[in-house]
């Protein structure tokens, strides 16, 4: 027997449940554990957003069927979108824009030098255990912290955060990149470098240096 | 137990092969069974430094495509009875051996040979991917130059990631005159770039030159550079010996060695 009282389609960011009008409330919820129970395979935990089609639902009901989706599978649900025309992208931009505001709170460590010709490139915010030798190349969607010399290439915010910020104990870079704003080092070559632990922002489409100080910290938003 | 050790620096023209010819030549002098790989085909010149062009009669692509047995390629020492040497090709490039080769190569003269000394050529193409193949073991040759130590920091990544076991550090040609000044990076300023463990610091000296035109490595001898090669090769074998205090006045050294000769 088949029953199309829920349809589920999907794209690359999300989900879109087609819930038939008719149908009474109880029936359709054991519809869509049903069907949610059989492409528990397909889709495994991937972070969707999802979306209803085809009948308005209360914030209850939208709750319900939400609990019912995670009982009956992996899939993380991020986010729940009205339903639009363009829904791929805006599936695409809303998903993006969690996970970079997760990414920029979540960190990876990495210990070790890295040397000239290296890249190190990471979803979420890096901390790095060693120096960035010139040559060498950090990118992160997060910040970057660089618990030695920063002598190389940063870019940071890569998914296009200006809000995102570079630390490091001895701040020499070659170039330093917060989101779409980029400032390259001083032609003139500096025989003294003060080596105090220095943090790079995005202030006005700029980007300023300046020693770590309780005031600059405050201005942070994570 | 017997180390293959490459001799390698990125940039050309940092002295990788004057190292090479003194730190093998130092080896054999301290009793060790040493043969001396030229890895650079196509642009030999090893040999020319040891003095022993006229002896080629085979080189490392014939006993790699099996032209001849890896005994009659190897060209004994003139000096040092312990000492070999298994020149490159001239006439063909680096494509005419692969690192399966050499390995196989370095680990049939493991059987023999006490210490395994590859010299490297400038890049990081094939020529070098051959000679570190087979290396337990990697000496870094730079000069206390911005663009011989980016190339440097380079190769030890390259190095590393190639899980290389052990890395030090020569500096070579340095000016401690300049230093002073404050024109040249110091031995300090090097090592704290590159992080990686310094073996030995070599001057910049005349004595060189004469001693790569005439053939001779001058390890073992009375110059500053003698010395401070002899010391690397005692640091190779794992003896410590303190780092020579180049600050001190060349006329004191001068003043010393005179001393000895008198006796």
């Amino acid at each position: 027997m088949s029953n199309n009282s829920v349809v589920i389609k999907s794209n690359k960011y999300g989900i879109v449940v087609r819930l038939d009008e008719t149908t009474p409330y109880e029936e359709l919820l054991e519809e869509i554990a049903k069907k949610f129970k059989e492409s528990e395979k397909f889709f495994k935990d991937a972070k969707m957003v999802l979306s209803f089609e085809g009948r308005k639902l209360t914030q209850e009901e939208e709750q319900d069927i939400l609990d019912v989706i995670s009982q009956n599978s992996k899939i993380h649900i991020v986010c729940i979108i009205d339903e639009d025309e363009k829904r791929e992208e805006r599936f695409k931009k809303t998903l993006e824009d969690k996970l970079s505001d997760i990414n920029s709170r979540d960190g990876q460590f990495y210990k070790g030098t890295l040397r000239s010709g290296q890249v190190l490139e990471a979803e979420t915010s890096l901390v790095v255990l060693g120096d960035v030798n010139p040559g060498a190349k950090v990118i992160s969607k997060g910040n970057v912290i660089i618990l030695g010399a920063l002598k190389g290439n940063v870019y940071a915010g890569a998914s296009g955060n200006t809000s995102s910020f570079v630390v490091a104990l001895e701040m020499n870079p070659v170039q330093i990149r917060i989101g779409d704003v980029i400032a390259r080092s001083s032609d003139e070559t500096k025989k003294n470098f003060d080596n105090e632990p220095k943090i790079s922002y995005v202030e006005d489409g700029n980007i300023y240096i300046e020693p770590i100080t309780k005031s600059v910290l405050n201005d942070i938003n994570l | 137990m017997s180390e293959v050790i490459v001799v390698t620096s990125g940039k050309g023209g940092v002295g990788k092969t004057t190292s090479s010819a003194n730190v093998g030549t130092g080896l054999a002098k301290l009793d060790q069974k040493v043969v001396l790989i030229d890895t650079d085909i196509g642009l030999r010149n090893l040999d020319v430094v040891m003095g022993l062009e006229n002896r080629i009669v085979y080189n490392l692509v014939d006993v790699v495509e099996g032209n001849c047995r890896i005994k009659q390629a190897l060209i004994k020492d003139k000096r040092y009875p312990n000492l070999y040497l298994l020149p490159s090709a001239q006439t063909r490039d680096k494509t005419s051996v692969t690192p399966e080769q050499m390995k196989k190569l370095t680990d049939e003269l493991r059987e023999e040979f006490d210490y395994i000394i590859l010299d490297c050529p400038a890049g990081i193409e094939q020529g070098f991917k051959n000679a570190i193949a087979g290396a337990d073991r990697a000496l870094i040759v730079t000069t206390p130059e911005v663009s011989a130590i980016r190339d440097a920091d380079r190769i030890i990544g390259l190095l590393e990631a190639n899980s290389m076991k052990k890395i030090d550090l020569i500096v070579n040609r340095l000016r401690p005159d300049m230093v002073k000044r404050g024109d040249m990076m110091s031995i300090d300023d090097v090592v704290d770039i590159l992080a990686i463990n310094l073996i030995g610091a070599v001057p910049d000296d005349e004595a060189i030159v004469i001693s790569t035109n005439q053939g001779e490595p001058l390890v073992g001898s009375d110059t500053l550079a003698g010395k401070a090669y002899m010391n690397i090769c005692h640091r190779i074998l794992g003896e410590e010996v303190p780092l020579m205090d180049f600050s001190t006045e060349n006329g004191l050294f001068a003043k010393i060695a005179n001393l000895f000769k008198k006796n």
